[in-house]
């Protein structure tokens, strides 16, 4: 079995490297930084925000596969009120977070680079049911690639490739702990590994909407009965108590 | 009161229609890609132009400011942002450059230009509102325009609770509406052709939504049949 993660190096994409690998999986990580190596890890280096960089690489990573599991981990970040965040930022979390995957995905889709059946992952954010102020821009490319997955479900389930979305809460991250407002409590937050386990395990079983955990899926249901008050929360707690801009 | 308006996207379709209605009442600063001399043709007489194509993103938003900046507004009271482009195909076969397109066009680009539009409109404590679409839920043969006006409704929903109190920012999604944008979309409406509102009806029920300012809202057929061309409260 081959599988594609990109951002492997560190953080949640770093644990799926670490469990395909435990599994026995060949794996192909596509990352910016080069992690350390492993007998089964094939690395390709390139930078997602790079719109020419990732053309020239596209070749490559189609060669690397076919692919039995395609996980779509790449993601970045930018905290801060909306208007203090510069414009090629914003344009670059735009270009990682949700133009690369969907210019990948229908690479690998449209040129045989997945085993029939296979399995494709995006990456989206529980920001998607509960709005992120403070992160305005985050939250439109965690949405984007959301209903991108979505839309592109059902055709891609007729060439044999099942689609699924998830929508990971606070993880234990470098990442997360960056964004979070600064006395934010680590403990609440889930470790990587855990994540990436119980991610690959609901994949594995065909689920199109994966939210990890009971705390999650309750403030997914709560940011869908009363967005308005959900939303006004997440200011509360995240854009009234962010001291820094960080990206 | 006679309100300085931004329209985007105002050379065709839902903004010509929406710059056509206001521009008797309101003073209309219309933007599009056309070049300045071909929109005059078809904008109301009194309504002003800048060419702003949003292909790229960063000159857009310059644009825009330079824009605002040469006809002399030093605040205005909204800002519709409008343009919008999508292409229909299989999820699979997609043209990468039409992909980015779509993205840069109508979530980027229009980002951008929010936040150029900031400082003006905070002066008037303005309105932002944004166009997105009932296709935000997501549709298989416009995966890509989907995504694009999805990631508008979740930055129209964290913006809004962001700029509370200073700018108040809105998503409208309309329904289906017979427009040039489907044939240039590459797509055939059929006989469903026939449910589409007209702009003209739109541009009316954006007008009162506009006036209201809730968010998110749907502009659907039946919002119409329920009155919401007619009845609506005025800008
Ligand atoms: N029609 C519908 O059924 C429908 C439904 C829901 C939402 N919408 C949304 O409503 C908005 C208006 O759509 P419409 O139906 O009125 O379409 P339209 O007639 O094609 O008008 C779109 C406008 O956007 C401009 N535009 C397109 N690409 C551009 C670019 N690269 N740079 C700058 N301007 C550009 C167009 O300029 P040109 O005149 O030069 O093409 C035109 O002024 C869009 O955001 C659309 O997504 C439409």
């Amino acid at each position: 079995m081959k599988a594609l993660v990109t951002g492997g190096s560190a953080g949640l994409g770093q644990a799926f490297v670490a469990r395909l690998l435990a599994d026995g999986c060949d794996v192909v990580s596509l990352d910016r930084s080069t992690a350390d190596g492993a007998a089964n890890l094939f690395q390709i280096n390139c930078d997602l925000g790079d719109r020419e960089a990732l053309d020239r690489t596209v070749p490559a990573i189609v060669t690397a596969g076919p692919y039995d599991l395609v996980i779509f981990n790449a993601g970045v970040n930018a905290t801060g009120r909306f208007e203090d965040i510069p414009e090629d930022v914003q344009l670059r979390l735009l270009r990682i977070n949700t133009e690369a995957p969907m210019v990948l995905a229908a690479a690998l889709a449209g040129s045989g680079a997945m085993v029939r059946p296979s399995k494709m992952v995006f990456v989206s954010s529980l920001s998607h049911f509960t709005g992120y102020p403070g992160a305005a821009v985050y939250a439109a490319s965690k949405d984007a690639i959301a209903i991108y997955a979505r839309s592109i479900r059902r055709p891609l389930l007729r060439l044999g490739i099942s689609v699924s979305c998830v929508f990971p809460g606070p993880l234990r991250t470098d990442h997360a702990r960056r964004h979070a407002p600064e006395n934010a409590d680590a403990s609440q937050r889930m470790p990587a590994d855990d994540a990436a386990r119980d991610i690959l395990s609901a994949v594995r079983a065909g689920k199109a909407t994966v939210i990890l955990g009971k705390q999650a899926r309750i403030v997914a249901l709560a940011g869908r009965i009363a967005p308005r008050l959900v939303t006004w929360q997440m200011r509360r707690f995240i854009f009234e108590k962010l001291s820094a801009t960080t990206w | 009161m006679r309100r300085k308006i931004l329209i985007t996207g105002a050379t065709s379709g839902i903004g010509l229609a929406l710059a056509t209605r206001l521009a008797p009442r309101h003073e209309i600063l219309a933007t599009g890609r056309a070049l300045k001399k071909d929109a005059e043709k078809i904008l109301p007489a009194n309504a002003g132009y800048i060419r702003v194509p949003q292909s790229d993103p960063l000159v857009a938003s310059a644009t825009i400011r330079e824009g605002l900046r040469d006809v002399g507004w030093t605040g205005f009271h909204n800002a519709i942002l409008v343009a919008g482009t999508g292409y229909v195909c299989e999820a699979q076969s997609e043209d990468p450059v039409r992909l980015r397109e779509t993205l840069d066009v109508n979530l980027a680009a229009t980002i951008l230009i929010a936040r150029a539009c900031l400082p003006l409109l905070e002066k008037t404590n303005g309105r932002l509102t944004l166009i997105g679409s009932t296709a935000a839920r997501g549709s298989s043969h416009i995966a890509s325009y989907c995504a694009s006006k999805a990631g508008l409704a979740g930055f129209a929903r964290s913006l809004r609770s962001e700029w509370r109190g200073r700018v108040s920012v809105q998503i409208l999604h309309p329904g289906p509406v017979a427009t040039p944008m489907h044939e240039k979309a590459g797509y055939v409406p059929g006989r469903l052709g026939a449910l589409f509102l007209s702009p003209s009806t739109m541009a009316a029920m954006l007008e009162f939504a506009v006036a209201r300012g809730r968010s998110p809202r749907t502009l659907s057929w039946f919002r119409y049949i329920g009155g919401e061309s007619i009845f609506g409260r005025r800008l």
